[in-house]
């Protein structure tokens, strides 16, 4: 007793302060994320934003630090960018579309159907993937593509051939490497979601998943949805691997990143996967997915 | 306790099971079920957990299949029709309420599948809100609500429906004592009200005996008796049965031998057992009695509890009501000599082996 | 509670996507001024070779300085070191524009920088010229690799040269027939390997439809293929839009293409000696042609920093990279052709030099190397203005589609 009544040394006072002072312990936990976020994510995003609005110097290759809409302009008036971004939201809605149509039944299996332990292992399964490096993945997949790889190999006795490299593949191939973020959010989902929910449900009328799963579950579609149509839109990796000639919005920043050394053109082309994700949650927001959650 | 155990001509069974068994993989849930339940019975499926009486409640409400038996509600067979084919609704443990849906969208749910006109939905949807006192509720979300409210909420969505049969799933275990003891009562009220055959699943002895008119007692996916509470409480037909259901009390062996003069096991409830310190009194005619030595005493505010040891063996416990007695004197009898004194008419034979 | 968790994903989400975006910061150079016109700051040459400094900082691309750590038998860095007492600190950089920046910081002493950054390295008096006397080994070097527009500034060498390479045309023996001895087969629209033609994925790459019509419209008058005003520009990028249709797809590395050419999906195009190697190591049936038109290609040259705190050390490292054996060595692990006449004799592989063309003066007259394009004609042009580089690097999006 007499060790616990003694003020210890200076780790207990502190202790002992942070107890006697909320807003203290609250700003030791927070300020360190905080001061990430803000500086890290926040200040980026910021100092991308305002380095769209300036230029290049042709001739020294300085970035000139000046207020100019040129970066938009051409931007605006160049058709080849607005096809780009047309192309390039395409790939990642169907991405994601392609995601929720695999994952919902596999994730409401995980989830509803199979025992604890093999749940425990698929998730694993789900997981292990993660773990392989994306390169290794897209080469898999572009040797699967190629004109004798497996998939020509498997169509051919049905008189299909294979779609080769191009979106075709480059849809695949961004599925197949975001399931797991589809999986999951879906997972969890499903998982909160009462089995007696559905038994009510089956007791009272048949439309068990259009008035109920899907309706609880809707949160989990759009949170998994988030990733797969974000990852989508920035990839620019996948699309050079298994998408032949056709390129997306990632592959134009890179240019002008790595290549061109046009940095504020770069950061202009930038901002439109950022707006179109702005108008995306906008847009799920206005859904009312947002509010059952 | 309107009923009695005795089958009664001319009252036509609500739910009749023949045979019912269900394995899950190795494990046997239920073992050869056979059980009638009578039209506008309020009867409860008594038993620990894991006993088979949840499954049961799901086989009849159509979640389950029966891995072999026969379910019949009324004279039809609905052993292999799913549960929106059956003329049962169930109440579930966790009220299993929509929660994207408001109080009136949840009550509406199962008439609005079933087609019926949205003037009459509406109508039959707040009369059942108000046959479980929740109007002006309506528009409220079940994340809004108080659990004795969902659980109103689960009932009304269930009632709605007008089903023969309604089933409940330890409804009231998510709430506290004095909730619970509200609904029960109440739950009650709302039967006698409808009219219709409510079957509970329950493993609060308690809750079974005071609400229901008959009581069937699981125990390892069997059930060991049917009866009215009173009988089920007083004439345990099982040592299992007389454990569960109160305290169990049991003079068997020797004991049983010394004390009552013949073999076997015998219950006797703890309000029956008399507590006298005059060892030497003399023995009223028709009764049974037994030296000890108290060895605990639980002083419960009402009454005191006594656990006895007897002289020719075994434990009892009995009870007595503090008619005159404070906390200081009964405390006193701890490990004093005592005679436990009970009517003849209050040993019940248990049959079978314990 | 919790929309506002979700907000905080998506908020993150996005911030990373926008990272992932437009995460490198350049800040670096690119253009510089024209070799034609320019004149460079005026920094002396080393005079006199002093004792080693006991170190030297190098920037350089991935294999050009090895010490055995990614490979144990490619370590031409230890024996350098215990030689000279000169340890080695060397940075990998990725692109020229990482060198340019890296070589700013005044930290480093010398550098292997490519055509595309040489220039700029210069103009901007980030290197000092180089006293080729004091690297002896300077002599045995390819008289045509010497005073070069990209390695030199009137008559003054800003550096050693050490290895080359040209962008050739590889094909399917078993596939393409006849063989191919000009690029029309890969921009000819009507080309019977539609389809199955690969093109290399930089901008960069209309230099080489620009060497084409230099060959096939002469009325352009394309002289260099890095200097082309918007007239010759709009044609070479004409010519690539209409390739589009015919290429099977582009392609950016070598397992990729390599790939693609085993598999059969990629029938011709463009390539690297490098790549060629590699699959007829494995069997493939493929062969590399230098075309008539020529070919674009690349020629790097090791520099040193005007403010180097090692000098020393970084001239003896010149020499010693070019010294016979270990250019030999350097050329062999890295697939390309050496610059020391004396290390064709070394290789391992002894039809190595033949392979790569190094001592083949005539076949290195047809090879165009890499250059960066910048508004003043390189090609000596004053009365017109040429397209730089972002412009080329746009109009590569505009290709693309």
């Amino acid at each position: 007793m007499s060790t616990i009544a003694t003020p210890g040394g200076p780790v207990r006072r502190l202790a002992g302060l942070l107890y006697r002072r909320p807003y203290l312990r609250l700003a030791g936990l927070l300020s360190a994320p905080l001061l990430w976020l803000v500086v890290a994510y926040l200040g980026a995003l910021a100092a991308l934003f305002a380095a769209a609005f300036w230029t290049t110097d042709v001739f020294t290759g300085e970035v000139v630090r000046q207020f100019n809409l040129g970066n938009f302009q051409e931007l605006w008036s160049q058709g080849v960018y607005r096809t780009i971004t047309l192309r390039s939201v395409g790939v990642a809605v169907a991405v994601t579309v392609v995601d929720g149509v695999i994952a919902f039944p596999m994730a409401f299996y995980m989830a509803k159907i199979a025992s604890p332990r093999a749940q425990r292992w698929l998730v694993i399964a789900v997981l292990t993937p993660l773990w392989a490096s994306y390169l290794v993945k897209a080469y898999a997949w572009r040797v699967m593509f190629s004109g004798t790889g497996v998939l020509n190999w498997v169509l051919d006795p049905f008189g299909i051939h294979g779609p080769g490299y191009g979106l075709p593949a480059t849809v695949v191939t961004l599925a197949y490497l975001w399931l797991p973020y589809m999986i999951l959010p879906l997972y969890a989902g499903l998982e909160r979601l009462p089995n007696s929910l559905l038994d009510a449900s089956g007791d009272l009328g048949a439309r068990t998943f259009r008035t109920v799963i899907w309706p609880v579950a809707f949160p989990a579609v759009i949170a998994g949805s988030i990733f797969t149509f974000s990852l989508s839109l920035g990839d620019y990796i996948t699309v050079k691997i298994v998408g032949g000639k056709s390129q997306l919005i990632g592959n134009v920043v890179y240019d002008n990143v790595g290549a061109a050394n046009n940095l504020p053109f770069a950061a202009a082309v930038a901002t439109i996967p950022v707006a179109v994700m702005v108008i995306y949650l906008v847009a799920v927001r206005r859904t009312g997915a947002l509010d059952n959650l | 306790m309107n009923q009695m155990n005795t089958e009664e001509p001319g009252v036509s069974a609500a739910v009749t099971l023949r045979g019912l068994r269900k394995t899950f993989g190795e494990v046997t849930a239920v073992d050869d079920v056979d059980l009638e339940i009578r039209d506008g019975e309020f009867f409860a499926m008594l038993g620990p957990s894991g006993s088979g009486k949840t499954t049961v409640l799901r086989m009849i409400a159509g979640f389950e299949t029966p891995t072999s038996g026969e379910v019949r509600l009324g004279d039809r067979v609905v052993t292999k029709l799913p549960p929106f084919e059956r003329d049962v609704n169930t109440v579930f443990q966790d009220y299993a309420l929509f929660p994207h849906m408001n109080v009136l969208a949840n009550v509406e749910y199962g008439l609005k599948v079933k087609k019926v006109g949205k003037k009459e939905r509406r109508e039959r949807a707040l009369q059942a809100l108000r046959s479980v006192r929740l109007e002006g509720f309506d528009g409220r979300r079940p994340g809004q609500l108080s659990g004795g409210q969902r659980q109103r909420v689960a009932l009304a969505r269930a009632l709605v429906n007008r089903p023969k049969v309604l089933l409940l799933d330890e409804p009231l275990g998510a709430l506290d004592l004095k909730l619970r003891e509200e609904m029960q009562v109440e739950l009650k009220a709302i039967q006698r009200e409808v009219g219709i055959t409510f079957l509970f699943v329950t493993h609060d002895q308690e809750e079974a005996l005071t609400m229901s008119d008959r009581v069937a007692v699981f125990n390892a996916g069997r059930i060991e008796q049917v009866g009215t509470p009173a009988e089920v409480y007083e004439k345990p037909a099982s040592a299992f049965v007389a454990g569960f259901v109160g305290t169990s009390n049991l003079i068997e062996g020797e004991a049983a031998q010394s004390i009552l003069g013949r073999p076997g096991v015998y219950s006797v409830r703890p309000e029956k057992l008399r507590v006298e310190t005059d060892l030497d009194a003399k023995l009223p005619e028709g009764e049974h009695s037994a030296t000890g030595t108290v060895a605990e005493v639980v002083y419960a505010g009402a009454a005191t509890r006594f656990v006895v040891d007897l002289d020719a063996g075994g434990r009892l416990v009995a009870l007595q009501q503090n008619l005159q007695s404070s906390s200081m004197d009964v405390l006193k009898l701890r490990e004093a000599r005592v005679r436990l004194v009970w009517r003849r008419e209050h040993e019940f034979a248990i049959p079978g082996p314990t | 509670m919790r929309p506002t968790r979700l907000a905080l994903v998506a908020v993150a989400a996005v911030s990373l996507l926008a990272a992932g975006c437009g995460g490198k910061s350049g800040g670096s150079h690119h253009g510089g001024t024209d070799a034609a016109g320019f004149t460079p700051p005026k920094i002396a040459a080393l005079s006199s070779l002093g004792q080693g400094e006991g170190q030297v900082n190098l920037v350089s691309w991935a294999g050009y300085v090895e010490d055995g750590s990614n490979n144990k038998a490619l370590d031409w860095v230890h024996p350098f070191e215990q030689q000279t007492g000169c340890k080695v600190n060397n940075k990998v950089a990725g692109t020229s524009d990482e060198m340019l920046s890296l070589m700013k910081t005044g930290q480093y002493d010398a550098v292997s920088a490519s055509g595309d950054a040489s220039l700029r390295l210069i103009a901007s008096g980030t290197v000092a010229p180089v006293n080729t006397s004091l690297v002896p080994n300077y002599a045995d070097i390819f008289p045509d690799l010497k005073n070069k527009p990209w390695n030199s500034v009137d008559g003054k060498m800003y550096g050693i040269p050490h290895g080359r390479g040209a962008n050739t045309l590889m094909y399917r023996t078993d596939k393409v027939n006849p063989a191919p001895d000009s690029w029309s087969v890969v921009f000819d629209p009507n080309s019977p390997y539609k389809g199955h033609i690969t093109a290399y994925d930089s901008p960069i790459y209309i230099a080489d439809a620009a060497l084409y019509l230099s060959a096939t419209q002469p009325a352009l008058g394309i002289k260099d293929p890095y200097a082309l005003d918007q007239k010759q520009f709009d044609a070479a990028v004409n010519l690539l839009k209409e390739q589009k249709k015919i290429v099977g797809e582009y392609w950016s590395d070598a397992t990729k293409t390599q790939q693609s050419f085993k598999s059969g999906d990629t029938l011709l195009g463009t390539t690297w000696q490098v790549i060629a190697n590699g699959l007829m190591g494995e069997k493939a049936p493929v062969q590399t042609v230098l075309p008539k038109e020529g070919a674009t290609g690349w020629s790097d040259t090791w520099m040193v920093a005007a403010k180097a705190q090692h000098p020393n050390c970084a001239y003896k490292w010149f020499d010693w990279v070019v010294s016979p054996k270990v250019n030999a060595q350097i050329a062999e692990s890295w697939g390309e052709a050496p610059a020391n006449s004396k290390a064709c004799a070394l290789t391992a592989d002894k039809k190595f030099c033949d392979t790569y063309h190094a001592a083949d003066a005539p076949y290195w007259t047809k090879v165009h190397y890499w250059n960066t394009p910048i508004a003043q004609c390189l090609d000596g042009r004053k009365d017109v203005t040429c397209v730089d580089y972002s412009k080329w690097t746009q109009a590569w999006t505009q290709i693309k589609g």
